[in-house]
C-alpha cells in the first residue's frame, strides 16, 4: 500500500511515473474501504483462476468488474506485452472499440507511440487527465482515434510479474476530463496485480502442459511408459504411454491382477518373486519380461524401478517399462542370419571333407559287402559252415552300426537347425570330428596326435557349432601343411582346462606359419590366403566362440607352424530358481529374461 | 586252384574291418591270407617274401598304398597288387593302373569283383 501512495501521488498529467506496482495482497484495505460487491467480484475472478479459465475470459470479467468499481462511464482493457514485437496484443478489452485497440497496439513498444506502449515500455503508469491538452499525443492517431469516440481522460498502468518485469497494461479511458482518485488508484493497482497473478498462473500452465505434452511424446518416442506402485495401497499410477504399451483402456484402473493377466504365462513365474522382494523393502528392480496383448501379439519389456518411501514414510516404487519389442525382433533376425551364414560356412567346410566323408561311408559298407558275400559262400559251401557265418553276420552288423553312425553325425553337422545350449564335452565333440576327417588327414599325410585331458569339465554351448569351429582348425592345419617337405606333417589336438577354469582346445601344426603383417587380417570376412575356400572359417570360428563367452587366438610355435586355440569357460552348475531369492534388502533384483535365450539370441 | 599249398594273399589296410572281413571271402575263393595294418608292418613281417598277391589299400597313414608298390619294386620284388581305394575316381584308377596295380577297386566292392581281379593275378582260379 505504501508503495502505491509513494508512486502514485502526485501524478502530472502525461508524465510517466517510475516504479511498479508489484504483488501486493489488500491494496484497497489502506485506501477506501473496498466495496463488497468488489470483493465477490474478486473473488469470483480468483475462482475463475483456480478453474483454469482462459486468460481473455479472466481478464474480460476483470475489466467489467473494474469498470463497475470505478465509474460506469470508463472503458476498461488488458493488453499483453508481446515479446517478439515487442509490441501489446490485446487480452481483453470489453468497453473498446476494436479500432482503438488497433491503435494501441500498432507501434513497437521502443516508439512509445501511445500512452499504454510508454507505460509497458518505461514500466511506469502514464496517466493523463484531458487528452486534449497532452502534449505528447496531440496528434496521433491514438488521440484522434480516441477523441472521435469521445475518450477524454486516459490511465495507462504497467502490469508487473512477481519479479518485476512488464507483463502488459491495463488501460482505462474516460469521457470526460478525470484525475485519479487515490480510490481508483488502487482499484486500478488492484487491477492490474490480478491481471498478473493471472497472466503468470497461465504462462505457468501453458509450461506445464508443454513439459507434460514433450513428456508425453518422449515417452511415446521412446517406447517407455512410467509408474508409481505404492506398495501399501497397492495402488499403481500409470502414464499414457503404459497404457498404451499394454493396451489397456485409457485411464482404467489398473491393478497388479489386471497387470498379471497380460503377462505371458511363461515369464510370470520369474516376475512374481520379484515383486514379492520388492513389497518387503526397498530395492532396486530391473527384469525383462514378455506380455501377450488381447490381439495375441507378444511384446517384449523392459522394467526398472527403484524403491523409495513416500511423504508419509510408505513404500513406494517409481519405474519405468520400455518397450523392447523392436530391439529383440532385430536381434532374433540377426541371430537368425548369423545363424544362417555359420550354416553356409559348415556346409562349405563339410565340402571341403567330402572326399574323406565318402571315405568313412564306404569303409563299413566295403566290410558289409565282404562279411555278406563270405556269409553267402559259408552257407552254401557242402557241408555249411553255420559257425562262420554266424561270425560274419556280426561283423556285417557291426560295420553297418558303423555306416549308420557316420551318417548321423553327418545328418546333424549339415543340419540347419536352432542353436541350443547344452553340456558339451570338447573332447568327444574333437573325437566325432577326426572321426569325419581321418581320411582327409591320411590323403594329405599328416599325422595326428591327440593330448586329450582327461577327465575334462564339460562347456555349454551348442555342440554342432563348437565342432564346426574344431573342424575349421583342423581343416586350416592341413592346409598350411599341404606344401611342407622334409618334415613331419604333424597336427596336434589338444585339450586342457586352464588356469582361469575355462576349458581350452588348441590345433597345433607344423606348417608354413602365419606372415607377421597377415595377422591382424586372418579373421576378417572374406580374407584368405588360400586359392580354395571362401575365407570365412576363421571369422566364423571367432564369432561361434565368442558367442560362446570364449576367445580365439593364435599363437607361432617354437618350431615351424602355428597353434590356433580357442578358451570357453566351462559349464557352471545347473542354474536353480534359488537364483532370484538371492537377492536381499537395498539390492539390486536383476534377472535374465530367459537364459536359454543368452546363447541363442548371441 | 593248385592241389599244393594254397596261394598266400597279403592284405595291407589301416581298417580293422576289411583286416576281419577279407581273409574269411579270400580262404572261400581257396587262398590262404595274411594281415597287416600298415605298409611298414608289412615290409618288416618277413611274408614278403612268400607272397604271392597284394590286396592293398591306398590311402594309409605313414606309407601309402603307392608307396609301397615303388618300395617293393625298388627292392626288386614283381609281386602283383589288387588297389583297394575308398576314393571312386576314374582317372585316379587309371594312374593307379599304369603305376603297375593289377587292377584297382573301388570300395564298397562285390566279392565277385574281387574275385574277377584275383582271376587276372591267378589266371585259372
Amino acid at each position: 500500500m505504501t508503495a502505491i501512495g509513494n508512486h502514485w501521488a502526485p501524478i502530472p498529467a502525461g508524465v510517466p511515473i517510475g516504479g511498479h506496482t508489484g504483488h501486493c495482497a489488500g491494496l484497497l484495505t489502506g485506501a477506501e474501504p473496498a466495496h463488497s460487491t468488489h470483493l465477490e467480484g474478486e473473488t469470483a475472478i480468483l475462482e475463475m483462476m483456480a478453474r483454469g479459465v482462459s486468460l481473455p475470459e479472466i481478464h474480460n470479467a476483470l475489466c467489467r468488474l473494474t469498470e463497475t468499481s470505478v465509474s460506469p462511464e470508463c472503458s476498461c482493457g488488458i493488453y499483453l506485452v508481446d515479446r517478439a514485437g515487442p509490441r501489446l496484443r490485446i487480452s481483453a478489452a470489453p468497453g473498446l472499440s476494436p479500432a482503438l485497440t488497433e491503435e494501441i497496439c500498432r507501434p513497437t513498444l521502443w516508439s512509445e507511440g501511445n500512452p499504454c506502449a510508454r507505460a509497458a515500455r518505461r514500466n511506469a503508469a502514464v496517466m493523463c487527465e484531458d487528452i486534449a491538452s497532452d502534449p505528447l499525443w496531440q496528434r496521433s492517431e491514438f488521440t484522434v482515434r480516441a477523441q472521435a469516440e469521445g475518450r477524454r481522460s486516459y490511465w495507462a498502468v504497467p502490469i508487473a510479474s512477481a519479479s518485476g518485469g512488464v507483463l502488459g497494461v491495463l488501460a482505462m479511458l474516460q469521457p470526460t476530463r478525470a484525475g485519479a482518485s487515490l480510490r481508483d488508484r488502487a482499484l486500478i493497482a488492484r487491477a492490474a496485480e490480478l491481471a498478473g497473478i493471472a497472466i503468470e498462473r497461465a504462462q505457468r500452465d501453458g509450461a506445464l502442459k508443454r513439459s507434460e505434452a514433450f513428456l508425453a511424446e518422449a515417452q511415446r518416442l521412446s517406447a517407455t511408459g512410467s509408474f508409481s506402485w505404492n506398495v501399501a495401497t497397492n495402488e499403481l499410477t500409470w502414464s499414457e504411454q503404459l497404457y498404451r504399451i499394454f493396451d489397456f483402456e485409457p485411464r482404467a484402473a489398473i491393478t497388479l491382477e489386471t497387470l498379471r493377466s497380460r503377462v505371458h504365462p511363461e515369464d510370470w513365474p520369474s516376475l512374481a518373486p520379484i515383486l514379492e522382494l520388492a513389497r518387503e523393502g526397498i530395492a532396486e528392480i530391473e527384469h525383462e519380461h514378455r506380455i501377450i496383448l488381447p490381439d495375441g501379439s507378444l511384446r517384449h519389456l523392459h522394467l526398472v524401478a527403484r524403491g523409495t518411501h513416500d511423504e508419509q514414510g510408505r513404500l513406494e516404487y517409481i519405474g519405468a517399462i520400455q518397450d523392447i519389442t523392436n530391439r529383440r525382433v532385430a536381434e532374433e533376425a540377426l541371430a537368425k542370419a548369423r545363424s544362417e551364414l555359420w550354416h553356409v560356412a559348415r556346409v562349405v567346410s563339410l565340402g571341403a571333407l567330402s572326399a574323406s566323408i565318402a571315405h568313412e561311408v564306404n569303409q563299413p559298407l566295403s566290410g558289409i559287402i565282404t562279411n555278406a558275400s563270405t556269409c553267402l559262400r559259408m552257407l552254401t559251401a557242402e557241408p555249411p559252415n553255420v559257425q562262420g557265418a554266424l561270425e560274419t553276420t556280426r561283423r556285417a552288423l557291426r560295420d553297418g552300426s558303423r555306416a549308420a553312425e557316420v551318417i548321423g553325425r553327418l545328418r546333424v553337422l549339415f543340419a540347419k537347425q536352432e542353436a541350443k545350449t547344452e553340456l558339451v564335452d570338447l573332447n568327444e565333440a574333437a573325437r566325432e570330428v577326426i572321426a569325419l576327417s581321418n581320411s582327409e588327414l591320411k590323403e594329405n599325410g599328416v599325422t595326428l596326435c591327440l593330448d586329450l585331458a582327461e577327465p575334462l569339465p564339460e562347456v555349454s554351448g551348442d555342440r554342432v557349432q563348437l565342432q564346426q569351429v574344431i573342424l575349421n582348425l583342423l581343416l586350416n592345419a592341413t592346409d598350411a601343411m599341404v606344401g611342407v617337405e622334409g618334415r613331419p606333417k604333424q597336427l596336434t589336438i589338444g585339450t586342457r582346462l586352464d588356469e582361469q577354469g575355462r576349458v581350452s582346445l588348441r590345433v597345433t601344426d607344423t606348417g608354413i606359419g602365419l606372415e607377421s603383417h597377415l595377422v591382424p587380417r586372418l579373421s576378417e570376412p572374406f580374407y584368405t590366403t588360400k586359392s580354395k575356400g571362401m575365407g570365412i572359417g576363421l571369422f566364423v570360428s571367432r564369432s561361434i566362440v565368442e558367442s560362446h563367452q570364449g576367445c580365439l587366438c593364435f599363437s607361432a610355435n617354437e618350431g615351424p607352424g602355428v597353434t590356433f586355440s580357442f578358451a570357453i569357460p566351462r559349464a557352471r552348475p545347473v542354474a536353480s530358481s534359488a537364483d532370484v531369492a538371492h537377492c536381499t534388502r537395498g539390492t539390486r533384483l536383476v534377472s535374465a529374461a530367459s537364459a536359454a535365450s543368452t546363447l541363442a539370441g548371441s | 586252384m593248385s592241389a599244393k599249398s594254397p596261394r598266400l594273399v597279403s592284405i595291407v589296410d589301416d581298417d580293422e574291418s576289411v583286416r576281419e572281413a577279407l581273409p574269411d571271402l579270400l580262404k572261400q575263393f581257396g587262398f590262404s591270407s595274411f594281415t597287416f595294418s600298415s605298409a611298414e608292418q608289412f615290409l618288416s613281417s618277413g611274408q614278403v617274401d612268400d607272397t604271392d598277391c597284394l590286396i592293398l589299400d591306398f590311402a594309409m597313414s605313414g606309407m601309402s598304398g603307392v608307396d609301397l608298390m615303388r618300395e617293393l619294386s625298388a627292392r626288386g620284388y614283381t609281386i602283383p597288387v589288387i588297389l583297394i581305394t575308398a576314393q571312386a575316381n576314374e582317372t585316379f584308377r587309371q594312374r593307379l593302373l599304369r603305376e603297375g596295380a593289377v587292377e584297382c577297386l573301388f570300395k564298397p566292392f562285390s566279392a565277385a569283383a574281387l574275385l574277377q581281379a584275383l582271376q587276372l593275378v591267378f589266371p585259372g582260379t
